[in-house]
């Protein structure tokens, strides 16, 4: 690959095309500056924040050039007059990351919709008008489209009943693209052979009890709450551990569940009916979370799309953390393992995160522009 | 800089540049200092256009990386945390045998739960959907944390730069667990901090170490060749011994056999019986054994100051890197 900071890709008349469909569709235009103060992305994790391109000024304010769109646009929209209710903003313009071996200045577009409360509808719109955004573009046949819902995993996790400590280990797993077997067997084993003796006698003991044996323990070291955990929380995983290894693991039938759960992929709406019939046949609760699925299929389908072209797999995620529902990627059909053209989803915790007070729905995608140019342009790295 | 067509970086203070110093000179390679203890360059006795220059750990590194010094002696996790994609700027030479210290993720003793970077995966998310907050990490050791904390899947945590006495971050409460070197882990005890059982993130010590992007010149390989060959000389004679005795047969067979055994090399072997080889010093006595076996009457074994040999692994391995 050539040196691309030498040269120059003109792809301006295609930002302007996207970024003029997307303010037609009634989406306002939000630039938030280039500059950004660096805090606001820490909490994204370390991975952004190892991104950043960063610098101070003379006071020490740490500030950094804007890694992406979402955090700048929700923080613009959270101190508008229109916080709290229904707004619609689109963007497009350079973002800086530090990526090796592709340049660390590249162009996204995209748009965010905020406090609408009729969220599969708002679901349906996005994903439409991102792909139509790239459509104009010209191509729009070779786009495949893969769907998913974050919510459908979840809330499955909640009616098996399991300990939030379970249901997030089992999240957390899945995003990582471990497989069940290996989620499950792996978070509690750990390799000390130390403490076992202890773990087996306190297996047998009460477990009020035995917490308060552990918690005993902890306080006659002399050890208060080192490093910002109670003694209480350690306590409690440690008997965690010691059910575990005890053979009190993971219930087969509901492992089982989960499997079958995360084999369902191909056409939404078949999906959807092996989904009730899931549900049905272990007697869990998905119905809310499934008429929600079905009526996000048909706002779509009012919309014009071909519902069965679109591909679904339960075992499809997109950063877990971050979104809670509805999510979707659109590649190019002859490169279905590169980055994607098109991404987005809900996300209706960042806002409160962000300060709002409450959870705002929040719905968006974001058009990889420098990737759509390389596309039509048929130019490869 | 002067007419040096050769700069040699080393430490500039402290137990790394008296190891530094001493490891040269065991090659016949004297630093001298220029006008006194506090002058920042020096020469290499009896080598001319060589040109010492004594600086920080850190800007060893960095002159390593910008390629205005030629080689230098600093530690492998500074080379590691500091530049990146360090194997496309630097060559590892060979590793010194001083300055050990590993870098180790450590946390609370009092976290009786947690033993692998699992358990922490586990807890530090947990720790997060309670509080709302990430665990925080102190260390000095950005990259290097980022990097093992992302291949092990742990992300739920937040780093605290932190340029000094890192292990007292968690009592202190301005962090709840770290990553630090260590050398006997005497301090992290002190401090109540234990090394999590796959925590350990790289085994470092000093390396003598080469910018691939110096101004390579003929004479400037010619002084690496050069300096070298006395250190590979040095390194040869101090790991292996010399052993000697007289076998009148000691053909093909018994010379493999001895190769393979004892990972001994044929010096010589004359007419008269007189046999001379050469074997790594764990070998010494075995191979002895071996040979009054074979029907010699006496083994006589020496220590040498330097074995110079017409192969120059050390510069070998320098030249393959460079362009």
């Amino acid at each position: 690959m050539a040196d691309r900071s030498l040269s120059f890709v003109d792809d301006r008349p295609l930002q302007e095309a996207v970024a003029a469909y997307l303010i037609a569709a009634g989406y306002q235009r939000c630039e938030p500056s280039i500059l950004q103060p660096a805090s606001i992305f820490f909490d994204s994790g370390e991975d952004i924040r190892s991104q950043l391109y960063l610098t101070s000024d003379v006071s020490g304010a740490e500030y950094c050039l804007r890694p992406e769109y979402t955090i700048p646009v929700c923080r613009h929209y959270l101190a508008s007059p229109e916080a709290g209710v229904s707004a619609g903003f689109s963007y497009c313009g350079p973002v800086f990351r530090y990526r090796s071996g592709r340049p660390s200045e590249f162009v996204q577009a995209g748009i965010e919709s905020f406090g609408r409360t009729d969220r599969e509808a708002a679901d349906a719109e996005i994903l439409t008008l991102a792909l139509e955004a790239v459509a104009q573009a010209g191509q729009a046949h070779n786009l495949a489209v893969r769907i998913a819902d974050a919510g459908l995993f979840t809330r499955l996790l909640e009616a098996l009943d399991l300990t939030p400590q379970w249901r997030r280990r089992i999240l957390r797993g899945h995003g990582q693209g471990k497989p069940l077997e290996a989620i499950l067997g792996a978070s509690l084993k750990g390799t000390g052979a130390d403490h076992s003796g202890v773990l087996a006698v306190l297996e047998g003991a009460d477990k009020q009890g035995a917490r308060a044996l552990v918690e005993d323990l902890l306080s006659i070291a002399g050890i208060a709450a080192v490093g910002g955990r109670t003694p209480a929380e350690i306590a409690d995983r440690f008997l965690e551990q010691a059910a575990f290894k005890t053979g009190a693991g993971f219930p087969k039938e509901k492992q089982a569940i989960i499997e079958k759960f995360l084999a369902i992929e191909g056409d939404p709406d078949r999906a959807s009916a092996q989904l009730r019939k899931l549900a049905a046949e272990a007697r869990l609760d998905l119905s809310a979370t499934l008429d929600s699925f079905d009526a996000r299929l048909g706002f779509m389908a009012a919309r014009g799309h071909d519902v069965a072209s679109l591909s679904f797999a339960t075992r499809f995620t997109r950063n877990l953390d971050y979104y809670t529902g509805f999510v979707f990627e659109a590649h190019d059909r002859q490169r279905p393992d590169e980055k994607p053209i098109v991404g987005g989803g809900r996300y209706d915790r960042l806002l409160r995160s962000l300060g709002a007070g409450e959870d705002i729905p929040a719905v968006g995608a974001a058009i990889w522009v420098e990737t759509l140019h390389e596309w039509r342009t048929g130019d490869r790295a | 800089m002067n007419s040096a067509s050769f700069v040699l970086a080393v430490p500039s203070k402290g137990r790394l540049q008296e190891n530094a110093a001493a490891f040269f000179a065991r090659a016949g390679l004297d630093i001298v200092q220029g006008r006194g203890s506090r002058d920042y360059r020096g020469t290499l006795k009896g080598l001319d256009g060589v040109e010492i220059a004594f600086l920080s750990a850190s800007d060893i590194v960095a002159q390593l990386a910008a390629g205005s010094v030629h080689m230098g002696v600093t530690g492998e996790d500074l080379i590691r945390e500091t530049i990146g994609d360090a194997d496309s700027k630097v060559a590892l030479l060979t590793p010194l045998g001083f300055g050990f210290a590993n870098v180790i993720v450590a946390v609370p003793r009092a976290w009786i739960d947690v033993r692998t970077m699992a358990d922490l995966e586990d807890v530090a998310a947990a720790f997060r959907a309670k509080r709302g907050e990430r665990m925080r990490v102190a260390t000095k050791y950005v990259n290097l944390t980022r990097r093992f904390f992302a291949e092990r899947h742990v992300t739920d945590y937040r780093i605290v730069e932190s340029l000094g006495a890192t292990e007292g971050a968690p009592a202190a409460g301005q962090a709840e667990l770290i990553v630090d070197i260590t050398t006997t882990g005497a301090t992290l005890l002190a401090n109540a901090l234990k090394i999590l059982d796959d925590g350990t993130i790289l085994s470092s010590q000093a390396n003598l170490v080469a910018s691939l992007n110096a101004d390579w010149s003929a004479a400037a390989r010619e002084q690496a060749r050069v300096i070298l060959s006395r250190i590979a000389a040095e390194e040869e004679a101090r790991t292996t011994r010399e052993v000697s005795s007289v076998l009148t047969k000691f053909g093909g067979e018994l010379l493999g056999a001895a190769k393979t055994l004892f990972a001994a090399r044929l010096r010589w072997h004359g007419a008269d019986g007189r046999l001379t080889l050469n074997c790594p010093n764990d070998k010494v006595a075995p191979l002895a054994d071996w040979l009054i076996a074979q029907g010699a009457e006496y083994v006589t074994v020496a220590a040498q100051d330097y074995v110079f040999s017409a192969a120059n692994p050390l510069y070998e391995k320098l030249a393959a890197r460079l362009p």
